[in-house]
């Protein structure tokens, strides 16, 4: 019993050391910006919640990052949590384009302005700004460099597609049949769903390979599923097979350098990212963004032709 | 009177077969579920029964068969442990942490070759079997609580590892003496990818331990009836201590073998491991209340698994139907596994010794 209760108040105090080294000091008197994204282990939102938060700090606000791992209420409660600590501004990479409007506007109805990156809610009138990279011509893009890499002679590819209740995995894939369907060599023999992760990439990657014979090329929904695929060809031994991404990570732009993964269409993430925060700044001091609420920017395509003029999720020469 | 009483020995031992048959049919219940999936896909998908595909097929078993089988321990105790799909992801994300940033000792960061790097990592992995343990055994926590709470403490030690990033390119550098990582999960040997050497190795070990020796018999005896096997002097904590960390250890070697198939670490590989381990672990016949089933069960739950959701990819099944149909599957076999218990106890009276029927 007593071998317990030390085991357990040795477990209390480190709770209590980790509490402390977990908390960081804030100047409360500063605004706060409130930054919630999906997650904050994927490349992608990191990057963005990175560069919001470090645009807002330069601008002299408070930072406060949490992630709603595409939950609607998880979302919702993260919300309230902005709204009890008095937020400036909410910026929200939200968990759903039609199960957020409730969230958003509840802020809005609190006084916090809200501003929307990556993902757009389907309302009008309620955020103050929704800044979204156009996946579908990212689609198309990503799609035209795959057909041009399979080459004219054609053949049966596989689609990795990504979690399929998701908006973005709908809008990508429908991008990418607006430019395949039309091309007569080009077949595909199986789509499968990989979730967005690597290893269910790698593991479906390669039983289809197995099922496919011929397959010349795999066009993936995002980069962690190309570089599943990447990883499952290596592990095949097969030669000159195409494989395309989408989002222009860190990683798959390294991949694309050394020639094992064909292209990417990179989303401005951070570009993005800082420009909600400037929007929201230039709301909080003038009442408006000065700009219209719907913005679509641009994806860029990466090939190894232009790999080094890219850094973390956006053009850096 | 003499024809009445043979007719009443014959028909005692007609029934005995039977019951013997029935009851060995459920028993194998898994096995036949299979074989039947083998023959189903393998006349759907013309690829499927070719070498190569089941290579790979059991390269992919190998990782949730490997959960499976230290999970088999921990449930045969009566225990469950949910930890295990985020050591996974802690053990993946260590070895790439070691892999690419090095220890650090006094600022200068020093590589460990890679035989030191994964004895590391199962040692921080062993740390949580440890943790485990000794809060189910010593503290007297709810399995199911004390391994809720670790599977968080383990996610969250991965995610702050890298602060959320992947460690990738895990090939190690000749300049630093730590190549050959990927080699764990690449390299394969007479045909077989390495991981399904692991597999079989563990299973041999656990088969032997379950079986042959005394701490498998403790393992059986803590989990049929704990005061019971208290009471008969086994030492019931260091038995359940031994479990969790059986199981932890199995968990590192599946983060290690999936870092090094995708020379990357990410913070949430993992995610829902412990469910599949489970599954396969229940498909076994193993109880979840303890003291009944098998290592053998396990590995064959976890190629039925395995087959069911590589065989529906091959057909091109859609991911929501695949979900169904696995969820079907579990539910389908844990109900056949209630009905076995109860028909074990029902014709009990028919196994006694041949000469006796029922009365």
């Amino acid at each position: 019993m007593r071998r317990v209760i030390r085991g357990v108040a040795i477990g209390a105090a480190s709770l209590v050391l980790i509490a402390a080294t977990a908390c960081h000091r804030a100047d409360i008197s500063r605004p706060l910006i409130f930054i919630l994204v999906p997650s904050q282990d994927n490349p992608f939102f990191r990057s963005e919640a990175d560069a919001a938060a470090a645009r807002a700090r330069a601008l002299g606000y408070r930072v406060r990052i949490d992630a709603h791992d595409d939950d609607a209420y998880r979302q919702d409660n993260l919300i309230d949590a902005a709204i009890a600590s008095n937020a400036a501004a909410i910026i929200l990479d939200n968990a759903g384009a039609d199960s957020s409007i409730a969230a958003v506007r509840r802020a809005t109805h609190a006084g916090i302005p809200c501003f929307l990156i990556d993902r757009e809610i389907d309302a009008d009138g309620i955020a103050k700004a929704q800044i979204i990279a156009d996946n579908r011509q990212g689609a198309r893009i990503a799609a035209e460099e795959f057909a041009r890499a399979v080459g004219r002679d054609g053949g049966n590819y596989v689609e990795l597609l990504g979690r399929e209740s998701d908006t973005n995995a709908q809008v990508r894939t429908q991008g990418f049949h607006s430019v395949l369907d039309s091309q007569t060599k080009l077949h595909r023999v199986a789509a499968q769903s990989a979730n967005w992760s690597q290893s269910e990439a790698f593991a479906k990657t390669e039983t289809m390979l197995q099922a496919h014979a011929d397959i010349r090329g795999i066009l993936a929904g995002n980069d962690t599923m190309a570089l599943g695929a990447v990883a499952a060809v290596k592990s095949s031994g097969l030669k000159g097979i195409v494989i395309t991404g989408f989002d222009g990570s860190p990683d798959a732009v390294a991949a694309i350098r050394s020639g094992s993964l064909r292209a990417t269409a990179l989303q401005p993430a951070v570009l993005i990212a800082r420009l909600a925060v400037d929007e929201a700044d230039q709301f909080l001091h003038s009442g408006h963004t000065g700009k219209p609420e719907r913005q679509v920017i641009a994806c860029d395509l990466v090939t190894q032709h232009n790999a080094d003029d890219y850094g973390e999720f956006e053009k850096v020469r | 009177m003499t024809t009445l009483r043979q007719s009443t020995q014959n028909f005692g031992q007609l029934a005995q077969t039977s019951a013997r048959t029935i009851l060995f049919l459920l028993r194998a219940r898994a096995f036949f579920v299979l074989i039947a999936l083998l023959i189903l896909f393998a006349s759907l998908a013309p690829s499927f029964l070719t070498p190569n595909n089941l290579a790979i097929l059991s390269k992919h078993v190998a990782i949730s068969a490997i959960l499976a089988i230290g999970m088999t321990f921990v449930v045969l105790t009566g225990g469950i442990d949910l930890s295990v799909g985020s050591v996974a992801g802690l053990s993946g994300m260590v070895a790439g942490y070691l892999l690419t940033q090095g220890l650090i000792i006094n600022g200068v960061a020093h590589f460990p070759p890679v035989a030191l790097l994964i004895l590391i990592t199962l040692l921080v992995c062993l740390a949580f079997g440890l943790l485990n343990g000794w809060l189910v055994a010593k503290a007297g926590v709810a399995p199911f609580i004390a391994t809720l709470g670790t599977l968080y403490i383990a996610r969250g030690a991965a995610l702050l590892m890298s602060n959320g990033k992947t460690f990738p390119n895990l090939g190690g550098q000749v300049a630093r003496g730590n190549t050959g990582f990927t080699q764990l999960g690449q390299h394969a040997l007479l045909g077989l990818p390495l991981p399904v050497w692991i597999m079989l190795a563990l299973f041999g070990l656990a088969w032997t331990i379950a079986v042959h020796t005394p701490l498998g018999r403790h393992i059986y005896a803590v989990g049929g009836n704990e005061r019971a096997a208290r009471l008969a002097g086994i030492r019931v904590p260091r038995v359940k201590i031994f479990t969790y960390v059986a199981s932890s250890l199995c968990a590192a070697l599946v983060g290690l073998i999936i870092a090094s198939q995708l020379e990357a670490a990410h913070p949430a590989t993992g995610e829902s491991f412990e469910l599949n381990a489970i599954a396969a672990v229940v498909l076994g016949g193993t109880s979840l209340m303890g003291g009944r089933g098998s290592i053998v069960g396990s590995l064959i739950g976890a190629f039925v698994i395995g087959v069911l959701s590589d065989g529906l990819v091959m057909l091109g099944v859609s991911e929501f139907w695949q979900m169904v149909i696995k969820g079907t599957v579990i539910v389908l076999a844990v109900a056949v596994d209630q009905l076995h218990s109860r028909l074990q106890t029902r014709l009990l009276p028919y196994l006694e010794s041949s000469s006796q029927g029922p009365n």
